[in-house]
Parts: C-alpha cells; sequence; structure tokens
C-alpha cells in the first residue's frame, strides 16, 4: 500500500514538538526551583518532586512515542470506546476513589496516583470530534447541539461531582469549538451577559442593577419600537434578567462551597470576613512582583524557594517563572504558549479531515483555557480555580494528558495528507 | 459562498477573543513586574524576612566570694502540630505507641497509656498547637528530638519547640527573699532582682532573620544587625557558708519554739556588708520558707535590745556611770496607772547600772531615763535622732519601713511614753536597724550603712564598685563607747544570756524579750518576741549579728534561750572556718618568710610578682635581665643579657617563654628539649651571632 511505506516521522510538525519539549523543560525546572530543597540538590532525586517530574517526564515521552507509532486511523475509530472507557474510570473513582485536598478524584496505582479527571479531556475532544465529523450533522439542528453538548459536559458532571469544580470548567473551552463549527453566537452572547449579570450582582446593589436594567431595555424599546417582536425579546430578557439578579444571592451563598464564594469576592475586590482568604493570590502577586523585570535568577526567588506561595509546584507554578526570570521570563513563556496555540490553529486550518480539524480545534480550545485561567488567576485576573498550566504543572496525569492530547494532534496532522476522513 | 464567510467571521472572532484576553494577561503581568513592582518587592522582603528581638541574658547574682545564687538557664517548651502537612497517618500510627511509651520513660510523669490516649485526642481534633511538656532542659529535649515521629521534625513529625530563659536559683531558698524575684510587669518586684533589675536584664538586640520552609527563621548578613548587651553581674556581699548556716539555724529555732516567723542577719563589723540574712516564716501547712524580707521590712518594737541607746544616751549626757546604783525594787515598779515589770523575775533591790543592763531591768533603765529626761524628753529623743534611729537606712532592696521615734509634739506622747520608750516600746524599728546601731559600738563608734551589693561586672570585669559607706563617724565619745562595750560583753559573762558564754571566742550583746501587741487584743495575748543582737570576738569584732524571733510558742519567749543558739550557731561555724579569728596561730612572722625559688627573668616583672605576694627582693641594679643570687636569695643579680647587640644572651635559669623571646629576637633558630627552666644552652653566652643559626636548649624541672 501507498502508505505502509511512510516513515514514521514524515510529516510531522516539528515546530510544535520543539515548543512542547520548550515547555516541559521550563516546567521541570521551575518545580525545580520550587520545590528546591538544599539537602537534596540533584534534579534527579526522586524523593522531591522535581525528581519524579523527571520520571513523568520520561514516562510522558514514552507515550508520545506510542501516540505517534499508532495508526492514526485508530484514533477516529476508537474514539467512542476510548471516550467510553474513560467515562467507565471517571465513574469508577466514586467507588475506588481516594481523596487528595478535598477531591475525591484520584486513583491509587501501586504508589502513584492517577486523575482520571485529566485524561477525559482528551477523551471528549475525541468523542466531540468524532461525533461532528459523522455525516448529517446538522448544527442548525436543536438535536446535534445537545448531543454534542451532553458529550463533552458529560466528564464535567462526573468531575464536579467528585468535588474539583475547577477541572469541570474547563469543559465548557468546547463551546468555542461549537461555536467555530455553526454554533450561533447568540449561545456565547448569552453566556457572557450572564457571567457580566452574575458580576454586576455580586458587585452592584440588586435594585440598582434592575432599575438599570431596566433603563437600558426601556431606551432598546424606544429605539426599535416599530418591531413588535423586539418588544417581546426586551420584555422576557428584562423578566429572566431580574429574576437572575434576584437569585444570585441564593446560588451564591448555597450553591457555591465557601471557598469558591471566598475567592470569588477576592476577586471582585469584596471585603471577606476570613482571615487570609486572598492569601494564595496576595501571595502569587508578591512573588510576580517582585520578580520585576529581570527577575531574581534561578533558586534565587526568596518566596518560590521557602514556601511562600501554596501549590507552587502546580496550580501556582508561573508564580516561580515571574519571580525568578521576572517580566521578560513571563513573557517568553506565554509567546511560547501563544506560538503553539498560533500554530495549532494554523494546523486546524490545513487539515483536510473533518475529524482532524475539529479536535485541532478542541486542543486549541483545551489549551487556551488553562492557560487563561491558570496565569489569570496567579495574577489576580480570574478567581482561584485550581487547575494546572500544561506541559508546566507539577504532576504526571496532568503531563500525561496534555501530552497525548497534543501528540494526537501531531499524529493526525502528520498523516493530514494520507488519507481523507 | 455563505459559508465561507461564516466560518471566517467565527474564525476570526475567536482569534480576537484568544487575542484580547492574551493581551490582558500579558499587560497584566507586565503592571504586577514594573507598575507595581516596588510595592511587591518591599512586601517580599517584609514578608521573608523580619527584624527579631534577640534577647539579652539576665545578668547572675554572686555571693563575695564569687559562687552562683541566681542565673538564667534555657528552659523549653514541646508542643505539636498535629495536622502538620507531612504527618501521614501511617507515620502517626506507626510511632505513636512507642512515643507515648518513651516520653512516659523520659519524664515519669504520665503513664504510656496516658501520654498515648492523649496524644491521639489530639490528634482526632487536629489541634495544631498541642502542649506536649512545659519546662523540660535542654538534655531533654536532645533525647526528645530523637524519639520516634518527633525524629521526623516539624514537617513530618509537628514537632515545634519554643525557648525561654528560666531563672534559676541554685541554692534555693537560701536568701531567696533577698535575691528576690522580677517577674512581669503584674508582679511587685522584690529583694536584689528587683532593685538592679536594670543592669541585670541587659538590652535585647535585634536581628535580620529570613523566613525559610517549615516556618523556621534563619538568619541573615546584616549591616544593621545590632547585638544584644547581656545583663550585668550583680556580685552580692552575701556569703553563702554563713547564709547557709544561719538559714539552718533559724529554722531549728522555729521549728523548736513553734515561731511564727523570724529573721537574721550577719553584718560585717568594719564595712556593713551584709554576710547573710534569713527570713522564714510560716505557711499554712506549717512548713517555713522565705516568705517575706522580715528583717527589713518588719519594724516593731523591739524590746530590751533598745536599752543600749538609753543607757548611751545617759552615760554620754552624763548622768549616770555604768558603776552608779539604781533600785531596781525586786523587779516591779508602778508609773502612775501602769507598772512597769521585768521580765525576769528576781529579787534584786539596789544594783549597779550595768547589772541591771545586764540583767536586762525594764525597773531600772526606765527609771533612770524618767529620773534624768522627765523635765526635757526633747533631749532624750534628739539623741536617738543623732543616732539616726529615726531615718530609713535605704538599703538596696525594696520594702524598708519608715522607723518610729515618737517625739513630743506627738499626740500619742504622754508621760508613759518616756518609760516604756526607753525599754524599747512606744517605737518601731526594724532588725536591721537595730543591728546596724549595735554594728557601731562594736566598729568603734563608726555607724556603717549596711549594703548587700558589693560590684557590679559586666563579662567579668568590674563597672561599678561599692564602697562601703559611713553614716555616723562618731556616735558617742570615746568614754561612752568603752562603757557600751564592757556592759555588753557583761550581758554575756554574767547576765540575760550567760548561756552564750564559751571558752574559744567572746560574745558581747544584748538579749531582748518583748511583749508584742496584737492588732485585736493588744498586749493581753502575751505574744512575745524573743530577740539578740551582739557582735562577736568581743575584744577585736569581726561579725555583728542580730537574730529575732517572733512568736514562739512553746513556753519560752526569752531572747536568750530562743534567738541566742541561732547566734552562738553563726559564731561557731565562723570561729570552726574563718582563719582571721585566731590571730594567735599566724605563725609566718615577717622575718621569718621563706623565700620561694624563681626562675630568671624580666627584673620587673620578677619585683613586681613578689611584692604582690609580699616578698621582698632587691635588685642590685637597673639591668633588664635579672636572676636570684641562689636559690633562697632576696637579693637579685643581673645576667649577661645585652639586648640587639649580636652577642648571644645568657638564658640559662630562664622559662621557656622569655628564652625564646630573647633568642629569636636576635635572629637565632631555637630547637628545644624538655621543661622547666632552661638547664644548658648550645651556644654559649657572648659569642657572636651569625642569623639564622641553630642553637638548642635543654630544660628542665
Amino acid at each position: 500500500m501507498y502508505y505502509q511505506e511512510r516513515p514514521v516521522n514524515k510529516g510531522i510538525d516539528w515546530l510544535m514538538i520543539m515548543l512542547y519539549l520548550s515547555l516541559i523543560l521550563i516546567g521541570w525546572l521551575s518545580i525545580f526551583a520550587a520545590t528546591y530543597d538544599e539537602l537534596q540538590p540533584s534534579i534527579f532525586d526522586i524523593d522531591r518532586a522535581y525528581g519524579r517530574q523527571f520520571l513523568w517526564i520520561i514516562g510522558a515521552l514514552l507515550l508520545a512515542g506510542t501516540v505517534l507509532l499508532t495508526d492514526s486511523k485508530f484514533y477516529p475509530a476508537f474514539a467512542y470506546v476510548i471516550y467510553g472507557l474513560i467515562m467507565l474510570l471517571l465513574l469508577a473513582v466514586f467507588v475506588i476513589g481516594s481523596t487528595v485536598k478535598g477531591d475525591k478524584n484520584w486513583i491509587d496505582i501501586g504508589s502513584f496516583q492517577l486523575q482520571p479527571s485529566e485524561f477525559a479531556k482528551f477523551a471528549a475532544n475525541l468523542a466531540l470530534a468524532k461525533y461532528l465529523s459523522g455525516m448529517n450533522i446538522n448544527m442548525k439542528l436543536m438535536r446535534t447541539r445537545i448531543t454534542a453538548i451532553i458529550i463533552f459536559m458529560l466528564p464535567a458532571v462526573f468531575i464536579l461531582l467528585q468535588g474539583d469544580a475547577g477541572s469541570a470548567i474547563v469543559y465548557v473551552a468546547f463551546f468555542l469549538v461549537l461555536f467555530r463549527f455553526g454554533l450561533p453566537g447568540s449561545y456565547l452572547a448569552i453566556g457572557l451577559y450572564v457571567i457580566m449579570l452574575s458580576v454586576f450582582a455580586l458587585v452592584l446593589d440588586k435594585y440598582l442593577l434592575i432599575l438599570i436594567l431596566f433603563v437600558v431595555s426601556g431606551i432598546l424599546w424606544f429605539v426599535s419600537r416599530r418591531n413588535r417582536s423586539i418588544v417581546l425579546i426586551l420584555a422576557t430578557g428584562f423578566i429572566l434578567s431580574a429574576g437572575y439578579v434576584l437569585t444570585t444571592d441564593f446560588v451564591f451563598n448555597n450553591l457555591l462551597e465557601p471557598h469558591q464564594q471566598q475567592r470569588i469576592s477576592v476577586l471582585l475586590g469584596k471585603e471577606v470576613k476570613v482571615k487570609d482568604a486572598d492569601y494564595n493570590v496576595r501571595q502569587s502577586k508578591i512573588a510576580i512582583g517582585s520578580g520585576g523585570l529581570w527577575g531574581k535568577g534561578f533558586l534565587n526567588g526568596t518566596l518560590t524557594k521557602y514556601n511562600f506561595v501554596p501549590e507552587q509546584s502546580t496550580d501556582f507554578i508561573f508564580c516561580t517563572i515571574g519571580e525568578e526570570y521576572g517580566f521578560w521570563g513571563s513573557t517568553l513563556v506565554l509567546l511560547l504558549f501563544l506560538t503553539l496555540l498560533l500554530r495549532i490553529l494554523h494546523v486546524a486550518q490545513r487539515q483536510r479531515s473533518r475529524f482532524s480539524m475539529i479536535y485541532a480545534y478542541g486542543v486549541a480550545a483545551i489549551i487556551f483555557f488553562h492557560l487563561l485561567i491558570n496565569v489569570g488567576m496567579t495574577i489576580g485576573l480570574m478567581p482561584v480555580i485550581g487547575i494546572p498550566l500544561p506541559f508546566i504543572s507539577y504532576g504526571g496525569s496532568s503531563l500525561w494528558s496534555f501530552t497525548i492530547l497534543l501528540f494526537i494532534l501531531v499524529k493526525l496532522d502528520g498523516d493530514r495528507l494520507a488519507v481523507l476522513r | 459562498m455563505n459559508t465561507k464567510k461564516d466560518i471566517f467571521w467565527r474564525i476570526g472572532l475567536a482569534y480576537l477573543f484568544m487575542i484580547m484576553l492574551g493581551a490582558a494577561i500579558a499587560w497584566k503581568v507586565f503592571y504586577i513586574q514594573s507598575v507595581e513592582g516596588q510595592r511587591y518587592r518591599s512586601m517580599a522582603d517584609s514578608i521573608t524576612t523580619r527584624y527579631m528581638p534577640v534577647l539579652a541574658d539576665r545578668g547572675n547574682i554572686y555571693s563575695y566570694d564569687g559562687r552562683l545564687l541566681a542565673t538564667s538557664l534555657p528552659n523549653f517548651e514541646v508542643r505539636m502540630d498535629m495536622k502538620a502537612d507531612g504527618l501521614t497517618h501511617e507515620i502517626f500510627q506507626q510511632g505513636i505507641d512507642s512515643l507515648s511509651g518513651c516520653m512516659a520513660g523520659l519524664f515519669r510523669d504520665k503513664s504510656t497509656t496516658d501520654y498515648k490516649k492523649q496524644l491521639t485526642a489530639a490528634r482526632k481534633r487536629g489541634d495544631r498547637y498541642f502542649l506536649v511538656k512545659k519546662n523540660i532542659t535542654y538534655p531533654q529535649l536532645l533525647q526528645l528530638k530523637a524519639f520516634p515521629i518527633f525524629r521526623y521534625g516539624q514537617y513530618k513529625g509537628g514537632l515545634i519547640v519554643l525557648q525561654s530563659n528560666k531563672r534559676t536559683y541554685p541554692y534555693k531558698e537560701l536568701a531567696n527573699r533577698t535575691i528576690g524575684y522580677m517577674r512581669d510587669a503584674t508582679v511587685q518586684p522584690v529583694g536584689l532582682e528587683g532593685a538592679f533589675n536594670n543592669q541585670l536584664t541587659g538590652i535585647p538586640g535585634k536581628r535580620l532573620m529570613q523566613k525559610v520552609s517549615g516556618g523556621e527563621f534563619i538568619p541573615i548578613n546584616d549591616k544593621n544587625e545590632l547585638d544584644p548587651q547581656n545583663g550585668k553581674d550583680l556580685i552580692t556581699t552575701i556569703d553563702i557558708n554563713l547564709q547557709d548556716v544561719a538559714e539552718n539555724a533559724l529554722l531549728k529555732t522555729l521549728v523548736a519554739n513553734e515561731a511564727d516567723h523570724g529573721c537574721v542577719v550577719v553584718m560585717d563589723v568594719k564595712t556593713g556588708a551584709i554576710r547573710a540574712i534569713a527570713n522564714l516564716g510560716r505557711n499554712e501547712q506549717g512548713v517555713y520558707w522565705e516568705n517575706y524580707n522580715y528583717a527589713v521590712g518588719e519594724s516593731h518594737e523591739p524590746g530590751s535590745t533598745f536599752k543600749l541607746a538609753s543607757i548611751m544616751a545617759l552615760v554620754e549626757d552624763g548622768f549616770v556611770d555604768i558603776d552608779d546604783t539604781v533600785d531596781v525594787e525586786l523587779g516591779i515598779h508602778q508609773y502612775w496607772n501602769q507598772t512597769m515589770r521585768d521580765a525576769e523575775r528576781h529579787n534584786l533591790t539596789r544594783i549597779t547600772v550595768r547589772s541591771a543592763f545586764a540583767h536586762s531591768s525594764n525597773v531600772g533603765i526606765s527609771k533612770l531615763v524618767e529620773q534624768h529626761y522627765n523635765k526635757d524628753p526633747e533631749k532624750y529623743l534628739s539623741y536617738l535622732r543623732e543616732l539616726g534611729l529615726d531615718k530609713k537606712l535605704n538599703i538596696e532592696i525594696p520594702g524598708e519601713q519608715q522607723p518610729y521615734i515618737k517625739d513630743t509634739k506627738d499626740k500619742r506622747f504622754t508621760r508613759y511614753s518616756l518609760p516604756w520608750m526607753s525599754v524599747g516600746y512606744e517605737i518601731q524599728i526594724s532588725p536591721l536597724q537595730m543591728l546596724t546601731l549595735y554594728n557601731s559600738v562594736a566598729n568603734n563608734g563608726v555607724m556603717m550603712k549596711p549594703y548587700l551589693v558589693q560590684q557590679i561586672q559586666e563579662y567579668g570585669l568590674p563597672v561599678q564598685h561599692f564602697d562601703p559607706v559611713v553614716l555616723n563617724k562618731k556616735i558617742c565619745s570615746d568614754e561612752t563607747l568603752q562603757a557600751m562595750k564592757i556592759i555588753l560583753k557583761e550581758v554575756v559573762d554574767s547576765g540575760t544570756a550567760k548561756n552564750l558564754r564559751n571558752p574559744n571566742y567572746s560574745v558581747a550583746g544584748k538579749t531582748g524579750t518583748a511583749q508584742i501587741a496584737d492588732k485585736k487584743h493588744g498586749y493581753a495575748t502575751r505574744i512575745y518576741q524573743s530577740s539578740f543582737v551582739g557582735y562577736f570576738p568581743a575584744e577585736n569584732p569581726m561579725y555583728s549579728c542580730i537574730v529575732v524571733v517572733n512568736a514562739p510558742s512553746k513556753g519560752v519567749y526569752y531572747g536568750s534561750a530562743v534567738a541566742g543558739p541561732v547566734f552562738k550557731e553563726i559564731a561557731d561555724k565562723v570561729y570552726a572556718t574563718d582563719l582571721d579569728i585566731h590571730p594567735a596561730e599566724i605563725l609566718y612572722a615577717e622575718n621569718q618568710q621563706l623565700i620561694p625559688q624563681t626562675k630568671a627573668g624580666s627584673r620587673h616583672e620578677l619585683l613586681y610578682v613578689c611584692n604582690q605576694l609580699g616578698i621582698n627582693l632587691q635588685a642590685q641594679s637597673n639591668q633588664p635581665w635579672v636572676t636570684q643570687q641562689s636559690g633562697d636569695s632576696r637579693q637579685l643579680v643581673d645576667k649577661n643579657v645585652v639586648e640587639a647587640t649580636g652577642i648571644v644572651p645568657d638564658v640559662k635559669g630562664m622559662g621557656l617563654r622569655d628564652a625564646l623571646y630573647l633568642l629569636e629576637s636576635c635572629g637565632l633558630q631555637v630547637s628545644v628539649a624538655g621543661a622547666g627552666a632552661v638547664l644548658s644552652q648550645s651556644i654559649n653566652p657572648g659569642a657572636v651571632i651569625q642569623k639564622g643559626t641553630n642553637i638548642s636548649i635543654v630544660l628542665s624541672l
């Protein structure tokens, strides 16, 4: 056959791989700095996080190789099977899972722990790509939209039930993919409107906000008063918005956990009763801010070295970069990510197979969302949501899952000319 | 192509969205690092570093012979963080049994089960600051740090150790009240610790510390570091041996007589330095302890011991000679409506004044005073004031009472006042004030101020020295003083204190047996106070001493019987241990002085050392290097040493240091064998030096 003679490395997008390798190397060094222990100064010491991360990286590279050696037809063919297996694993967590830091989303495998919620990301992406690339898919049909949303929101619900709201939020990223493939813009607009309304409802006085809504609706009505249907939409919109505003307090106080309430309050600059509720963010900003333009230098970050920022090797790893390498280091890392994202979008556009293209957009969306939330929270732009910075944060599950996520794309892209799917 | 257009704007929007958010992040990072950077940098410094006070060591208190009376020792408190990050379930469960066992074994205060129960309960509660044990010593801490669980330290084992300095008193109760204590602002400071708190405390320093993992702080180099200034040391006048004897003798008497409280003060006659000061009172459980500084703080009616002042006034004013006679009327005399009685019954009538004093006749003394000062009581009172009996002594430690000597303008001054005051009633003075009066008789009329601190030292060097203070250069004429010495000796030789007589040394003093006015019942309850105050040896007094025992309740209350034995025990101890008290036994007369053999060496140094030792050597010239003429000769002769002339010096007989100095400074290489003084040198003295030549010297003891 024609493509049996194709060597594995043919068509591989080396730029993506170089970016990937740079990011995991930066991550490894940052973890070394964040958890550095003078008594165990070897970066390979597996008693420390940096030594273990080394093992995870080796594992990740092996996984990447495996993914590249697997036939690219395997992924669309087994997308639903992989999805199903991971969903079972997510359910299994409820039975055999162990709890780490309040979240029951880990499975013990020997002395290591696995976090199935991380792996659910690429599984959901595969399943979504498979579904949307199928025959007779029409995004104009409500049925299609709902099926697609169920595919990626199902793992999110499971994860939410495990108590890990942060990881669940990431799945919202797939709305961006849906949008790209024909979901009406109104969905995003309504989503943004609800988020803004929530923020205003928490910051402003409820009745003042309703008054403002009323005035705005009135003006809109006045402008377009000849159109009868607009009046109806405005009226419904106003009533729903007012109702929503009045219930935000209830939702905020009763459906959110106390620590989530605090994090949101901190972000919105509201007074928080609990002392040090903003501790993480404050310490994180101090670490990044004290780095200045040029940083304090490798292993010279005092806040980094002496554990002032909680969770620094995992969720707050960006502080280490900010403190030790300053603005140029932070910018470099952000530029690497930006290049990676743009490359992925570029790769997406050149796919001939719809499956590969959708998958590629999914990869970009997930990585983008992680980056946005993770870096956003360390600099106080987002509420504290405990999700890792892709490729950089400490942790085997997250590194492996992002590696698989990315390398499936690399493989699909490598074979883009070989076959039409 | 509608679809293409649609996809195009969707992608465009997605890119725009990403770029906007990306830009927001980049801007925020830039803002935090550049615009707000300065603020965050200073915040980073302030949370990672901190100026911590470095506590100054509190100064020690020493006895006058250099023994530690009070010092500060480090003391540790151990707590446990049950929710320490690394303290896992396994570590806790595996270690808890052996840890409990080890702690029970080390402290022996609770059983293994008790410890386990407490620790498990604290773990269950999630106590982050559980108190494991207070007041443990450094060796105990070292052991504890090796115990299971704790050996993992703070992060994995939850071990928290706090250090503080604990004041310790090596001699426990000895002079406890006088050494005193200084607690916090709410507790009245006591004794020397309180009075010299400023000097003892020192000034805390500050040090820049950086927080490192595990919440510990480590010092970092900093120019602004301020070393703590440790507290200064006090050298007291207390003689711990005498103090020990005084305290024990007093305790014995208090127990034997079931007395309420008592005190003893021993004073160095020449200087007024207090060598011992013991104060014991009984608590509710019947145990005696240093609960109040009675000697300084308790002014009371002294009783018969005060008669010394009365007699002194009578003799000094020329009214009475001690060989005059007075009718003591069988010990009972009626002053208007009041009866004056002698404490001891007797059948004496007309006796000499000295014998009236020796027998402590209230009738005799009060009659004389009443007779001579009746018309002018102020004359008597002014003499008492001249003796300084109405003034505070201003001793270093707080708590001294104002003595109370009535004057004639006082509303309470009645016709009874004069006779009763003359025998020690209707006045109030403290035991220390009374002792000061007796001490001045012993000290040939020079009244010394009592004091407790002779020096303040810093790092072993004196920074302030307290010289003895003379309060009154001459309290009376020499004749009066002689008479007082005679009658005080007579009290012991043939009077009320005969039980203190002994063949080894002589004692002079006065007994006192006073009835104390009870607050509720006045004098009716017949509570007594027995005292003895005096000095020894009577001829050449070294120490004066007062003993006061309050409310003996065994039926015996005479001063000689209750307070006397305490005095005697102290005097016996001094006699047994103090060589100075045996002048006749000092055999080394000046002309029999033995001259020690010295090494050859510097003339200046040899003369200085021997001079300090009281050995008189003579040098024949001003040559800098000398040796003794012969082994035990007083005469020093010159050595053949001329420095810096290029001639080998004669170092025979010198110590190694001098020999090396001389030989090497003229450029010779020296090899040495043996120890002691130089016996021989390989190049003869007087030879011309060739620089760098080897010379070997042999030393021998």
